[in-house]
């Protein structure tokens, strides 16, 4: 029982970085229509700012807010430079220029800071362990699993309650109907994007505090994750988001802690034939978002 | 006729050139270069080449191999990617190199032994220690490392001979260096201590909070907790191992012979694994280090610089051997090599497959730098036979 619930522990606070992936990708693909595949790259470069941070001696706590805020200028920059001028172009288009910016980016890092992968300098308290009771629970889990509520909170807030939020929500449903209201789709894209970058960039602190290194590609395994997330929950659905992501995260776990020992090697196909029994039980996802395949700006 | 005739002087015509480049002229040896300069694989490779490069250098300044052959190479990224490894390495033959370097790992460079194998060009890897790769890339395949069996083997007996008896081995099957722990068991039951159990991991996975969880419920706890992960996997690994409260002796391979390991603070103290040398006072390897730091501008932080150097010593002994740079002679030269010395250690490949006989050493972390716990050779009879898969 201890160990269910310890696995348990685990599969949240992984279940909660991916949601957070997921969110990040969902937002845009609520508002435009395209799956950022660039994201994982706002994650890199998150992460070459902690690293960057840490040989200039700067403290962490000063370094997190800065490579969080590094990933959300990097991700407006990202649209104003890249996306805006295919916004109007075929879903392919954007997807292509998307992967287009990732591959250019890598190269930039493979060229620019190095091909290899670069030790982070992380304060120790991030590898201890707290314990409640018999429970030990890593501050790394901790962390994630805390940023993940605060997170979680935030957007709802922001969703809800501001008017750009607001204005994103309604862009979400129907984006011809809310430019008629007044509504600016260069505001409300560049917020999606923003927000992205901040989902990117906290998710890239806590995955990176677990890696101890940065590395020109790798982005590449949490946007995949996040994608496998957000289809499995619903594509544009940011309810189906977090749904998919803790589901990605407990799939995961589960997997490695209770199947039998031989047969842990096929741990990934099994876990990955998981998610197609999802998709033919609910083949548009967890949640769907009620306007899957509305008009986009 | 005539249709039959033009394909055969076109075939003809272009087969010529190709004749013309192989059979170079003999006072150059030209290298042909297929690593990883990008992707998974440039920790290694890239630190690999450097060494590569200061020992090109050294020879060319010097006249050249014997004070008459130069070495020239034709450099490839192949982006540590099979299909890539293979392109890389039919160009390279089409452009008529006489021998030719590929990557760290024994998949890219399974890709490429086929090709080199049938145009009869001898190839290294530049630092793979899967002891199936000369089994199975053929009599042109040769390795520049330690087996994996061997350093398993080296590090099973000093892990015993520390009284340690139970083990866990956490590995990978999706590369073959990946599957270094199951040589670890092997030994470890031969000698007979106890493996409690085997985990299982993805390369790019970076959650080990259940194989993790999972180790931390047994009881007794292991003795070791051996395994071959590396860089982003053994830093993930062992700071979660060591988060959950794990205080078992970790022992690892080659492949964590890096600046990150050494960064990682409190959790990787007391880490052993094993490498393929360490710079004690005089030996060639602090001597290496210090041309290294001398041509490079900064310290040496990993083996594999040296390891690069090596192969070219290694080379230029079969150049001076078989007192030709045609590839054939080439290939019988360097199976016939007997202790040849590099940075690292003596290199035999005589009475081998192509797994050249070379010095293990035994490090451990401590306090953020290396120390060696010793440079043990293993016993023939305990070494594990190659694990075809």
């Amino acid at each position: 029982m201890e160990l269910f619930l310890q696995q348990t522990v685990n599969a949240v606070a992984l279940g909660g970085t991916y949601a957070l992936l997921a969110l990040g990708l969902a937002i845009v693909f609520s508002v435009m229509g395209m799956i950022n595949f660039a994201h994982g790259e706002l994650m890199t470069i998150s992460g070459y700012t902690l690293m960057y941070c840490g040989i200039a001696g700067v403290p962490f706590v000063i370094s997190v807010p800065l490579a969080i805020l590094a990933a959300i200028l990097a991700a407006v920059l990202m649209e104003r430079i890249a996306f805006r001028p295919v916004r109007n172009a075929s879903g392919a288009t954007m997807l292509v220029t998307s992967f287009a910016v990732a591959t250019i980016l890598q190269i930039l890092f493979q060229n620019l800071i190095a091909t290899r992968s670069k030790p982070v300098a992380l304060p120790e308290g991030l590898a201890q362990s707290v314990a409640f009771g018999d429970f030990l629970i890593g501050v790394n889990k901790l962390a994630a699993i805390g940023a993940t509520i605060v997170m979680l909170i935030f957007l709802n807030w922001f969703l809800k309650r501001t008017s750009v939020g607001i204005a994103m929500r309604a862009a979400a449903e129907d984006f011809p109907v809310a430019r008629l209201m007044g509504v600016r789709a260069n505001a409300v894209i560049a917020g999606a994007f923003a927000l992205s970058g901040l989902l990117a960039g906290v998710a890239s602190v806590l995955w990176v505090s677990q890696r101890a290194s940065v590395d020109p590609l790798m982005g590449f395994v949490p946007v995949l994750k996040a994608f496998i997330a957000s289809i499995l929950g619903g594509l544009g659905s940011l309810t189906g988001a977090v749904a998919g992501g803790f589901l990605l995260g407990f799939i995961e776990i589960y997997s490695t802690a209770f199947l039998p020992e031989s047969l842990q090697e096929f741990k990934e196909p099994i876990g990955l034939a998981v998610v197609v029994l999802v998709l033919l039980w609910r083949p548009n996802g967890l949640i769907p978002s009620a306007n899957f395949g509305t008009e986009k700006v | 006729m005539k249709k039959f005739l033009t394909p055969l002087i076109l075939g003809t015509a272009l087969a010529l050139p190709a004749f013309g480049a192989a059979s170079a002229a003999d006072d150059t040896l030209t290298i042909g270069v297929a690593t990883a300069q990008t992707g998974s694989l440039a920790p290694f490779d890239g630190p690999v080449i450097e060494g590569f490069k200061i020992a090109v250098d050294e020879i060319n300044e010097a006249g050249g191999i014997d004070g008459k052959i130069k070495i020239e190479t034709i450099d490839k990224d192949v982006r540590s990617d099979a299909a890539q490894t293979s392109i890389a390495t039919q160009e390279l033959v089409d452009a008529g190199v006489d021998v030719l370097v590929l990557p760290c790992d024994a998949d890219p460079a399974f890709a490429a032994a086929s090709i080199s194998g049938a145009a009869q060009i001898p190839a290294f890897s530049t630092c793979a220690s899967s002891p199936t790769l000369p089994v199975m890339g053929g009599d042109y395949m040769f390795a520049n490392f330690p087996g994996d069996n061997v350093q398993a083997t080296v590090s099973a007996k000093w892990a015993f001979d520390q009284g340690h008896r139970s083990a866990y081995l956490l590995y990978s099957p999706d590369t073959q260096y990946t599957t270094l722990p199951l040589y670890f068991g092997d030994v470890f039951e031969a000698l007979g201590g106890k493996i409690l159990g085997k985990a299982t991991y993805k390369l790019d996975q970076q959650d080990f909070s259940a194989e993790v969880t999972k180790i931390k419920a047994l009881d007794p706890q292991p003795d070791v907790i051996m395994t071959s992960a590396y860089e982003p996997n053994f830093p993930a690994f062992i700071k979660q191992l060591r988060a959950a409260g794990v205080r078992s002796q970790v022992i690892g391979s080659d492949g964590i012979d890096s600046p990150t390991t050494f960064s990682l603070g409190e959790a990787a103290e007391g880490v052993v694994f094993s490498t393929a040398g360490h710079p004690t006072a005089g030996s060639p390897l602090e001597k290496f280090n210090k041309l290294y730091e001398e041509k490079m501008g900064k310290k040496s932080e990993t083996v594999f610089n040296a390891i690069g150097y090596d192969l070219v010593k290694v080379i230029a002994a079969a150049v001076k051997e078989a007192g030709t740079t045609d590839s054939v002679a080439l290939r019988d030269a360097i199976a016939n090599l007997e202790n040849v010395q590099g940075a690292t250690s003596l290199i035999t490949y005589k009475g081998t497959m192509g797994m050249p006989v070379r010095e293990v050493s035994l490090v451990r972390v401590k306090d953020g730098k290396r120390e060696l716990v010793g440079q043990p050779s293993p016993d023939a009879d305990l070494i594990p036979a190659p694990r075809m898969q």
